[in-house]
C-alpha cells in the first residue's frame, strides 16, 4: 500500500514537471511575441525618421524606466497608488455583492437598485474622480470612494446575474436532506456564484485602477497618476511613457499571476471547454 | 404488529390563489408499513411529484396529516433521489454524498457509509471523479448512495431512471431490487411506466385525476419478476385494463361537463 502510493505521488510529481515545462515551452515559443516585436519595430521606425524629435526610442524609454525601477521610486509609487486601489475596490467589492445578491434574490430590490446601477455603469470614471476631490480633498478618502462608486456597478450586476442562475433544483435536494444554512451557502451558493465574482473582479479591478489614476492626478502628490502628471508638466515623454509601459506590465503580471490561475483553480471541476466554432 | 413508515390521511393539496385554487391531491389518505417498496403510478397531471414534494416537505399542503417515522422531521428520515441525479458539480462523488450527512453522524463514520454505499451500487473507484466526468447511469447511481448513506427511514424515488436508456435503465431496477433486499429500507417508487411498477413494488398505488387513490393493488407476484412470465402478463395486463378504465370514465366526464 504504501509503496502504491509512493509510486503515485512520484508519477503525480512527473506529471507536474512535464506540465509545466510544457507551459514554458509553449509561452515562448508563443506567437504572442510576434504582436510586441511589431510594435518595438515601428515604434523605433518612427522616433528615427520622423522631425518631431518629441518621441523617444524604444531603447530611451527602457533607459528611463529601469531608472525608475532602480531607484525604487516606482515601487513606493505603485504601493501608494495599490493601497488605494486595494481599499476602494475591496469595498467595492463588497458593496457590489450585497447589491447584487439582493437584487438577485428579491424583486424590490432588483427595481430600487435598477437605475443607480445603470446610471453608475455609464457614468465616466473621470466624473467620480473629479467630484470625490473636489469634496473630499487631497487623502485618502478621495480615491477611495471614487474607486468603489466607480466600481461597485459591475460587481452589482454580475452578482445579479449570478444569483439568478443559481440551480434551484440544488436548493431543493439539499432543503429535502436538512441541509443546514451555511453548508449550503457554503457549498452550493458560493461555488455557483464563483464565476460571477470572478468576472466581477476582473471588469471592476480595471475599472479601479484608471479611476485611481485618474485621481491621484488631480488629488495627489503621490502614487502613479501623480507622477504621470508631473512628467506632464515638465514634458518629459520619456518618463511618462515608461510609466505607462511599468503600468502595462503590472497590469499583466497581475492578470496572469493571479487572475489566470485563480480561474484555473475555481474551475477545475468543469469539463475542458472544446472550441465549437 | 408493524407500525407504519408513512402515514397519510386526508392530504388535501392545491395551488394558486384561494378562490382560483387548482386542487391537486383530494383526501388522499394511505399507511405504508415498514421495509415495503410501494410503487405510485398515474397520468400526468395526476399530483404523482406534489405527492413526493409533500412528503419531503418541499411543498407546503393546506390540510390533513403527514407523518414520516416518529413525526419530527430529521436528516435521517428521508432519503430523496430525483429525476436528475442533482449533484453538485464542484464536488467530487465522495464530497457529494458527504454533503447531505446527517445530524449527529460523524464525518468519519459518514465517509465509511458512502464507501460503502458507493461499492453496493457499483461506483467503486470513482470517489474521486467530478460528475461530469462520469456517464448519466453512474450519475444516478452517485444520487441513490448520496440516499442510500443517510440510512433513511424512507426513500423517495422520483422517476429515477426514466432518463435513462433502456438498457441502463433495467440494470438499475435490477440493482435497485438487490440493495432493496439487503437494506430493507421503506421505498416509495413513483413511475409512469406500468411495467417497471409490477416489476419493483409489492404494491402499487394507482393515483386518479381526482386527486385520490383510485386502486390499491398488492403485487405478489414471485421474484425475480421477468416481463415474460405468464403470471406476470396477466398481472400487466389487468393492471393496464384498469388504467383505461379509469381512462375511459374521465373522457366521459369530460364529454358530460
Amino acid at each position: 500500500m504504501g509503496l502504491a502510493t509512493n509510486a503515485s505521488a512520484a508519477q503525480a510529481r512527473t506529471d507536474r514537471t512535464v506540465q509545466v515545462t510544457k507551459r514554458l515551452r509553449s509561452l515562448i515559443f508563443s506567437y504572442r511575441w510576434l504582436a510586441l516585436i511589431c510594435v518595438l519595430v515601428i515604434w523605433q521606425v518612427i522616433a528615427l525618421t520622423s522631425n518631431i524629435g518629441v518621441l523617444p526610442t524604444p531603447l530611451k524609454v527602457v533607459t528611463a524606466g529601469w531608472e525608475l525601477v532602480s531607484t525604487g521610486l516606482f515601487f513606493k509609487e505603485l504601493a501608494a497608488s495599490m493601497v488605494r486601489i486595494l481599499i476602494g475596490f475591496g469595498l467595492g467589492m463588497l458593496l457590489g455583492l450585497i447589491v447584487g445578491v439582493l437584487m438577485g434574490a428579491r424583486r424590490f430590490w432588483d427595481a430600487f437598485f435598477q437605475d443607480l446601477v445603470v446610471l453608475g455603469l455609464s457614468l465616466p470614471g473621470l466624473i467620480y474622480a473629479l467630484l470625490c476631490v473636489m469634496i473630499f480633498g487631497l487623502g485618502l478618502t478621495a480615491p477611495v470612494v471614487a474607486i468603489l462608486l466607480a466600481s461597485y456597478p459591475f460587481a452589482a450586476v454580475n452578482i445579479r446575474e449570478g444569483v439568478r442562475a443559481i440551480d434551484k433544483e440544488l436548493i431543493d435536494m439539499a432543503r429535502v436532506y436538512l441541509v443546514n444554512r451555511s453548508r449550503v451557502i457554503r457549498q452550493v451558493i458560493l461555488p455557483s456564484l464563483l464565476p460571477f465574482i470572478l468576472a466581477a473582479v476582473r471588469v471592476g479591478f480595471t475599472v479601479a485602477w484608471k479611476v485611481a489614476v485618474l485621481t491621484e492626478v488631480f488629488g495627489a502628490a503621490t502614487g502613479i497618476g501623480y507622477q504621470l502628471r508631473y512628467n506632464f508638466q515638465l514634458f518629459s515623454m520619456r518618463t511618462m511613457v515608461a510609466w505607462a509601459l511599468l503600468f502595462g506590465a503590472v497590469m499583466l503580471v497581475i492578470e496572469y499571476g493571479i487572475l489566470v490561475p485563480a480561474e484555473r483553480y475555481f474551475a477545475r471541476w468543469r469539463p475542458k471547454i472544446k472550441e465549437v466554432i | 404488529m408493524t407500525t407504519a413508515a408513512i402515514t397519510v390521511k386526508d392530504l388535501v393539496k392545491s395551488f394558486g390563489e384561494p378562490g382560483h385554487e387548482h386542487v391537486v391531491l383530494n383526501g388522499l389518505s394511505f399507511d405504508v408499513e415498514h421495509g415495503t417498496l410501494t410503487t405510485i403510478v398515474g397520468p400526468s397531471g395526476s399530483g404523482k411529484s406534489t405527492l413526493l414534494n409533500v412528503l419531503s416537505g418541499l411543498e407546503p399542503y393546506k390540510s390533513g396529516t403527514v407523518q414520516i417515522h416518529s413525526g419530527e422531521r430529521s436528516t435521517t428520515d428521508l432519503g430523496y433521489v430525483f429525476q436528475s441525479p442533482r449533484l453538485l458539480p464542484w464536488l467530487n462523488i465522495i464530497d457529494n454524498i458527504m454533503f447531505v450527512r446527517p445530524k449527529g453522524v460523524q464525518e468519519g463514520t459518514h465517509r465509511q457509509r458512502a464507501l460503502q454505499y458507493l461499492g453496493m451500487v457499483g461506483l467503486k473507484g470513482v470517489e474521486q471523479k467530478f460528475p461530469h466526468q462520469l456517464s448519466g447511469g453512474m450519475q444516478q447511481r452517485a444520487g441513490l448512495a448520496r440516499g442510500l448513506a443517510v440510512e433513511p427511514e424512507v426513500l423517495l424515488m422520483d422517476e429515477p431512471f426514466s432518463h435513462l436508456d433502456e438498457i441502463t435503465a433495467e440494470q438499475m431496477r435490477t440493482e435497485l431490487l438487490r440493495i432493496w433486499q439487503e437494506t430493507r429500507r421503506t421505498i416509495i417508487f413513483i413511475t409512469h411506466d406500468m411495467q417497471e411498477a409490477i416489476q419493483l413494488g409489492d404494491r402499487l398505488l394507482m393515483l386518479g385525476y381526482h386527486g385520490q387513490i383510485v386502486e390499491d393493488i398488492k403485487i405478489d407476484l414471485p421474484r425475480p419478476r421477468k416481463f415474460t412470465d405468464h403470471a406476470f402478463v396477466d398481472f400487466y395486463a389487468d393492471v393496464v385494463s384498469r388504467f383505461h378504465k379509469m381512462q375511459s370514465d374521465r373522457a366521459e366526464e369530460l364529454a358530460v361537463n
